[in-house]
């Protein structure tokens, strides 16, 4: 970390052109609107020859000096087909981004260090559209991600990003990018989404084992208890109208091979049972750290369909459980200080 | 367990990557193989090799070979070059360099940047052709490379899903199709200009003066637009047609080669044959520098120019010879007599030897046509000249043309060169019809000679210089007339100016498939024969002998007096920014066009307003239209019923493409009257 802000402190030393260009780029993309819906026009398309279409034109300079210095009539029909072609390619490529809408679906929540997923919606009131090219601005440069526009209608596509760190994330800058048809122009649009992107604390890996639970005294606690894995187990016979997705199968295999029944995860049982996801159970570790192991906890703790609360300094979630609680722990998490 | 499966089945089950690989090495085929002709064996072998192996990998989606493989093959093929041409720069070394180049770069087609060197590659190897022919033929099969090549470009930028070559061919079409225009424009417009730097021709011969001629072996005359000479009268002007600078003469004859005759025979005062008469022509030439050590006079010219550095002198035949190379531009003065005569009492015996002289086994068809010819009642007891006019007869009313794509004669035996050129297939340019003359005259045991020189000259420039350019030059004769001595014939002139490049002619014996053509339709034939030249001809004006000659004449037309190259290239930057304007402003009409819906939306909103309604923006006039009925009530219904019509013409199930036009003028009319009705119900109260 002190190394990359060394280097950041003394880029433009060391590379001025470099930093020039990243501080031309971030003084220009703090001009662009932030939207979630966007037209690209003629102001906000821009083309330049691709290195390839500098290859061409030495190409159609190498034939128009033959041309010259043969007296080649049909030499010079060569040489301007090409470079007629060239320049019509030129709009064509300009073409293929005029005119397109791009919409962006609100993201799902993700955990930093895994890849938030961007549904894009490519739209054209126009003719087809090939070869577009969708990827972060920050990415390198051969993780487009390509689709095609059929003419009037529309293409999703997904672009995916990794978050490094938790917290509101504004979505990352887009690039869109089409060389479409001959390649010889390159035409980008960049595109600043709105909308913004909650980032989870990256849950730790390996899991460390969960806190033991927290038993109430009427608790009658003797066929529980809380696994190393951070399963809580408590299981009972099987009742009718039990979801399959309760059914303990590997203990029923053995159950019924000895004649028993159907066993049940108990759920009753863990709903009685509280545990606290504690800030102070994870001393020692650095703050980020222990968000980590808090989201890990609370991951593993939903899995186990366990009661569960959050205790950290300045928010305490009680105990609850469900999809909704374990959102509201994470979002916690994720936005704690 | 061999799977068996059609081909075409084989085809549209190919992943994309090797059916493009595929069609790209089809397109370097059909590319390289008019080549064949040109390359030397093992280039053919190595080249069919290399491409064959990379379809079987791409069939077999086997690994690229390692990268040392292509380059030691290419240093391989550099040697085997040298051997074979001793060189590896020209025509031939170069062209079989860069077949053996794009063989082996398709082994190495890793990244999206060797695929590009393939395509430029491919690009450089289609005008390589041009080289050797510019035929329809060749420019046809070029153009369907080049729509080959811009198809798998196409293909590269297409990344998503198989597109069909079909789609991605009609898409390269199209990007052609629209840049057709930009090519005619800079076609026509481009100012051409001479060579930048001397460069390597072989075989197809460029016009322009040499010191000997070989009949039969140019099959194709390059139009070389170098700039020979300027000629500036300052007295009185000369017509063209009267304009002949005298270059080397051609007398011997060996049967292939016309050269000049070897020992230059002085010119004493006593024995001088030029005899001038009438008034001279004052002419002022500046001439570029030459590769033969001779000047370019106008006929008659008898005193030397006055050069620095230089001496001049006149031969025998009125040509004029230097003593050194002219390696720069020289500029002199010199006076002509139009009116001339290149007399002496007789010729002696050795001149009268050395222009009959005629190998043996030379043409015999065409000396034995010459002495059928002489037999003719009307030609027994002709003149020269009434020979020369006879044949001119002839030449007019036998459909000879001329062109100068006649193809190469006497590949088989060059003794019958002239045979096929006078008797067969009769198309040639001014040194065929000057050869065959002299022949012909020879035969008939009339001394006679080529003469060769530039004819003609382009109008005169602001400064009153005419240019003559390389191709303007020229070959004619001479024959022998007693008393009148020697006399210019120039029987290229006689394919008449309307008779030049003109339809109809020769007719092969047919064969099978023309056998039963005739019999089925006695005139299809000549008519697609005619078709076929009269397509052949326009290539040839409009293509292949566009030069500066053609695009100053154009801008003549268009009113520019004395026009230059300057002139041209001025035009062609007007042009190209008048469209790039014309771009600008569209682009900018562009950007303030709105949808005529949303147009016809901010009207009725505006219309509305004047009524008192908020009318807010993203209100769709059902919205509106209950606005109006809370508002207005049963007097306000008429125009509710409207917007619901524009709720039925925008979004309903007969939803117009555009707004109409009418309807708004009812609606306007409509508020006008609710307007009028609101304002003396509000007075009436008061």
């Amino acid at each position: 970390m002190p190394a990359a802000a060394l280097r950041a402190r003394f880029l433009p030393l060391l590379h001025p052109v470099t930093a020039t260009r990243q501080r031309f780029r971030a003084w220009w993309q703090q001009r662009l609107p932030r939207t979630d819906a966007l037209l690209l026009t003629q102001r906000n398309v821009y083309i330049l020859p691709s290195r390839a279409g500098l290859m061409f034109g030495a190409t159609v300079i190498v034939l128009l000096l033959a041309s010259i210095n043969y007296q080649l009539n049909l030499g010079y029909v060569l040489t301007f087909l090409l470079a007629g072609s060239g320049v019509v390619s030129m709009h064509l490529t300009h073409n293929t981004l005029r005119g397109l809408t791009l919409q962006l679906r609100p993201p799902k929540p993700a955990f930093a260090g895994s890849p938030v997923v961007m549904d894009v919606t490519l739209g054209s009131t126009g003719p087809a559209r090939y070869g577009i090219g969708l990827r972060t601005e920050a990415g390198p440069a051969d993780t487009l991600t390509w689709i095609n526009v059929d003419a009037g209608g529309q293409a999703h596509t997904q672009v995916s990003f990794v978050p490094p760190r938790r917290g509101l994330h504004a979505m990352p800058v887009l690039t869109v990018e089409t060389r479409f048809p001959l390649g010889l122009f390159r035409a980008w649009a960049v595109w600043r989404p709105a909308a913004t992107v909650l980032v989870y604390p990256q849950p730790e890996q390996p899991p460390a084992p969960l806190p033991p639970a927290h038993t109430s005294p009427s608790e009658t606690a003797t066929a529980r208890r809380v696994s190393d894995g951070g399963e809580v187990e408590g299981i009972r016979t099987y009742r009718r109208g039990d979801p399959l997705k309760l059914v303990v199968w590997k203990k029923a295999a053995r159950y019924l091979e000895t004649g028993g029944d159907l066993v049940s995860r108990d759920t009753s049982t863990a709903a009685r049972h509280e545990l606290w996801l504690d800030w102070q159970q994870c001393a020692g570790l650095a703050p980020e750290d222990r968000l980590s192991r808090l989201a890990a906890w609370v991951q593993a703790a939903d899995r186990g369909q366990a009661r569960h609360g959050l205790r950290l300094p300045g928010l305490e979630i009680p105990p609850d459980h469900g999809e909704n609680h374990r959102r509201r722990c994470l979002e916690g998490l994720a936005l704690w200080q | 367990m061999a799977v068996t499966m059609s081909p075409a089945l084989r085809w549209r089950n190919l992943p994309r990557d090797a059916r493009d690989t595929l069609f790209l090495l089809a397109v370097i085929l059909w590319t390289v193989l008019p080549h064949v002709g040109h390359l030397p064996p093992w280039c053919i072998a190595l080249t069919g090799l290399v491409l064959a192996w990379r379809a079987h990998l791409a069939v077999t989606n086997a690994p690229l070979p390692p990268r040392w493989l292509p380059i030691v093959a290419l240093a391989t093929a550099t040697a085997l070059t040298m051997l074979s041409f001793r060189t590896l720069f020209g025509k031939d070394p170069g062209v079989t360099m860069a077949v053996v180049l794009m063989a082996l770069k398709t082994l190495e087609l890793r990244a999206r940047r060797d695929a590009f060197v393939v395509f430029f590659l491919g690009f450089f190897l289609v005008l390589t052709h041009f080289l050797y022919s510019q035929s329809i033929a060749v420019a046809a099969a070029m153009l369907v490379s080049v729509w080959g090549l811009l198809t798998a470009l196409v293909l590269a930028h297409m990344p998503v899903g198989q597109p069909s070559l079909k789609q991605a061919g009609s898409l390269a079409l199209r990007t052609a199709a629209l840049g057709a225009p930009i090519m005619v424009l800079l076609f026509v417009m481009f100012p051409r200009i001479g060579p930048l730097w001397g460069v390597p021709q072989a075989s197809l011969a460029g016009t322009g003066l040499s010191n000997s001629m070989n009949l039969g072996s140019v099959g194709e005359l390059a139009v070389d637009d170098r700039i020979a000479l300027r000629v500036r009268f300052p007295d009185r002007s000369v017509p063209a047609q009267r304009l002949y600078f005298r270059g080397p003469v051609l007398t011997r004859f060996d049967g292939n080669l016309w050269t000049p005759l070897s020992i230059d025979y002085p010119i004493t005062a006593r024995n001088d044959p030029l005899e001038t008469s009438g008034a001279g022509v004052r002419y002022e030439i500046t001439l570029e520098p030459t590769s033969l050590p001779l000047l370019p006079l106008l006929d008659a010219t008898p005193e030397a120019p006055s050069l620095e550095g230089m001496a001049a002198r006149r031969r025998e035949d009125l040509s004029w010879a230097v003593n050194r190379l002219t390696r720069e531009r020289l500029r002199f003065t010199a006076i002509a007599y139009p009116d001339y005569r290149l007399s002496q009492e007789a010729l002696t015996d050795r001149q009268r030897q050395e222009n009959l002289q005629l190998p043996d086994g030379v043409a015999p068809r065409t000396r034995a046509w010459a002495q059928a010819f002489r037999q003719r009642p009307d030609l027994a007891e002709a003149t020269p000249a009434q020979l020369t006019a006879a044949l001119y007869r002839h030449i007019r009313t036998s459909q000879y043309t001329y062109t100068l794509t006649p193809g190469t004669y006497g590949e088989a035996d060059s003794k019958a060169a002239i045979d096929e050129f006078w008797l067969d297939r009769r198309q040639g340019f001014c040194e065929h019809f000057a050869a065959t003359y002299v022949v012909v005259m020879r035969s008939l045991g009339l001394p006679a000679r080529i003469v060769t020189g530039y004819q003609g000259a382009e109008a005169a420039d602001g400064d009153g210089f005419r240019t003559v350019r390389q191709s303007n030059a020229h070959a004619w004769a001479e024959y022998w007339q007693e008393g009148a001595g020697w006399v210019r014939a120039d029987p290229t002139a006689a394919v008449a100016p309307d008779r030049i490049f003109s339809s109809r002619s020769l007719r092969p014996p047919p064969g099978i498939v023309g056998g039963a053509l005739e019999t089925m339709s006695p005139n299809l034939v000549p008519q697609l024969r005619s078709l076929w030249e009269t397509l052949d001809n326009r290539w040839n004006q409009w293509v292949l002998n566009y030069s500066r000659g053609q695009q100053l004449d154009l801008l003549s037309q268009l009113g520019i007096d004395a026009p230059s190259w300057q002139d041209l290239a001025k035009l062609l930057v007007l042009t190209l920014s008048g469209f790039a304007l014309v771009g600008v402003a569209w682009a900018w009409w562009d950007r303030q066009r709105q949808d005529p819906w949303q147009r016809q939306a901010a009207a009725v909103a505006g219309v509305l307003r004047r009524l008192g309604l908020p009318a807010l923006p993203h209100q769709p006039p059902r919205q509106l239209a209950g606005d109006v009925r809370a508002r207005f009530g049963p007097t306000g219904e008429p125009l509710a019923a409207l917007l619901m019509v524009a709720e039925h013409q925008r979004y309903g199930r007969e939803a117009l493409a555009r707004p109409s036009r009418a309807w708004f003028a009812t609606l306007r009319t409509e508020a006008r009257r609710l307007q009028s009705t609101k304002a003396s119900s509000e007075a009436a109260p008061r």
